[in-house]
């Protein structure tokens, strides 16, 4: 592991702490193991959240956790006099019951560590450039992601506009999926809603929500034979440089195109159009 | 005392925003300009008449019919007047309202009376996640007013609540009083798990036993004289919360000290 001007000795000067409801073959490569008992995820930030603010807590409400006071009282002491914590989460807090709230308690707690020393979260990302998806939705209109431009400016409201809960009550007449395979991972009512309106998929292959799908359009594998910028995890872009030639064209040029025939199409707003032109990507 | 009274013609393909569907929008309008009032059918601009048959004028009571699962804003930022509604209903139901009365025959969804200000809803049926809650990214949730469900209500009702009362008749799902700072939650068939969660303040009254979590210390059973003055407040809406020393004592649990701790929630025992 890399070494530097402050940690000299590299890996030995690093502290891993591992948290998850097993053991699994990550135990050996940490300092730390903490087994929490499955589903007591936000309890237990809640709970460290309350010892850190030196709150008295009993033994027995430590236990419902699934650890011992000795463990998060060790835990705390490292997390204070780290000079550079992140916490790494991923789908066994966020997809997990509580969801969002989970994810939630563990950002407030890195926001509280920086009362003693710098610490941030990171979400550990799914393959493909999702980091990417949540930068650029950043920028361009505010918010990351679960957005509606149906009143002609974007309206952020997860649980009622993010993809999956509009999937599943069935509140589109149309879905565009772009690099991406929800057939293969959305809940059932979301996949026969996909199945019962029209489906448009732009993938490099053939998938789950192709094989439901009305059209499937074969477009270049990204960064593979299309150029473009993906994000790494902590959100540096990397531009990707093409190695092979596709016969078939990106995903950028498939919805350029559709962009294009619809700026052609009569306005089908209503009678009173709102002020939203076709700009065209060069 | 005249009535609008507006029947869906056919349940929406897509999401209806519809919050000219408030008393205050419509006292003043004869039947063709309420006709005529915007209303969105996913990106289209469209007419209130495209989809409700529309009888009456000039009036601030409303009375709407059909299945309104996909109508979503009504009675949004009402000040006055009374809505009654029959047939399920959508999302942000009386949302920002600041006064007047809102009365559901059937299910309503999520944000039921987000943000209100003052008023009264009653649900009938079934309520959703969010109730009286604050929108993302908003301090606040509701600041006053009434919520009465009898049906069962979803994940974090009244999150980040600051005053007012929500009565939940049925089992309440995750997160109740989420984040509260203020107000009451009385929910009459007790919670799931994770009942408030991070409560700066606020009482949440539960008349079963609850899951309570770890970060919640028990602080002794007693009968709370002001829950006399909310029982018989709610005997009005037909509501019986228990309070008489003969009956039980409540167990009083102050919380969350994750934040400040100066929550309380109170279960009922029973004798």
């Amino acid at each position: 592991m890399q070494k530097s001007k402050h940690l000299p000795a590299g890996r030995k000067d690093r502290t891993m702490v591992l948290v998850d409801i097993r053991e699994t073959k990550s135990v050996k490569a940490s300092d730390v193991f903490l087994q929490v008992r499955p589903g007591k995820d936000f309890e237990l930030i809640t709970l460290l959240r309350a010892m850190l603010r030196e709150q008295k807590v009993t033994d027995d409400q430590i236990a419902e956790t699934g650890l011992t006071r000795e463990q998060c009282v060790d835990f705390l002491d490292r997390a204070k006099a780290a000079k550079f914590g992140v916490f790494f989460f991923g789908m066994g807090l966020s997809m997990t019951r509580g969801k969002h709230m989970n994810s939630a308690a563990l950002l407030t707690l890195a926001a509280e560590l920086n009362a003693f020393t710098k610490f941030v979260a990171m979400p550990m990302r799914g393959h493909g450039n999702v980091t990417g998806a949540d930068v650029i939705m950043r920028w361009q209109t505010g918010y990351p992601f679960g957005i509606t431009f149906n009143r002609g400016y974007p309206r952020y409201n997860p649980g009622e506009f993010s993809t999956v809960d509009v999937l599943v009550r069935g509140d589109t007449d149309c879905a565009f999926i772009i690099g991406a395979d929800p057939g293969a991972t959305m809940p059932q009512p979301a996949i026969d809603h996909m199945a019962k309106v029209p489906t448009i998929v732009l993938d490099p292959h053939v998938t789950h929500t192709s094989k439901l799908a009305k059209v499937h359009i074969t477009t270049a594998p990204a960064g593979i034979a299309a150029p473009g910028t993906a994000y790494r995890m902590d959100e540096i872009p990397l531009p990707l440089k093409p190695a092979i030639d596709s016969p078939y064209p990106s995903d950028e040029e498939v919805v350029r195109r559709i962009n294009e025939a619809v700026a052609q199409k009569a306005d089908w707003l209503g009678t009173r159009p709102q002020s939203i032109q076709h700009q065209p990507i060069s | 005392m005249s009535t609008i009274t507006l029947t869906l013609k056919e349940s929406p393909s897509v999401p209806l925003e519809t919050e000219v569907i408030t008393p205050d929008t419509v006292a003043d309008l004869s039947r063709s300009e309420i006709a005529a009032l915007t209303v969105y059918h996913g990106k289209r601009v469209c007419r209130l008449d495209d989809f409700f048959d529309i009888d009456g004028e000039k009036s601030e009571h409303i009375e709407i019919h059909g299945d309104l699962h996909r109508v979503r804003m009504i009675g949004k930022g009402m000040s006055r007047g009374s809505l009654s509604i029959t047939g399920n209903v959508g999302m942000h139901l009386g949302a920002q309202m600041s006064g007047g009365t809102i009365t559901v025959n059937g299910n309503a969804s999520d944000w039921i009376g987000a943000e209100m200000t003052g008023g009264l809803i009653r649900i009938h049926g079934n309520g959703g996640g969010q109730i009286g809650a604050a929108y993302r990214g908003s301090l606040a949730g509701m600041r006053n007013g009434t919520i009465l469900v009898d049906g069962t209500a979803g994940l974090e009702v009244g999150m980040r609540m600051k005053r007012g009362t929500i009565v939940i008749g049925k089992t309440v799902r995750d997160f109740a009083g989420l984040q509260m700072k203020g107000g009451t939650i009385v929910m009459l068939s007790g919670a799931e798990i994770r009942t408030g969660a991070w409560m700066n303040r606020g009482t949440i009254i539960s008349c079963q036993p609850t899951q309570v979590m770890p970060t919640f210390a028990y602080s002794g059973a007693y009968n709370p004289t002001f829950v006399n003055v909310y029982a018989k407040h709610l005997t009005q809406y037909g509501i019986d919360l228990p309070y008489k020393v003969s009956a039980g004592t409540y167990s009083r649990y102050a919380g969350d000290m994750g934040v400040s701790g100066k929550g309380e929630l109170l279960v009922w025992n029973p004798v």
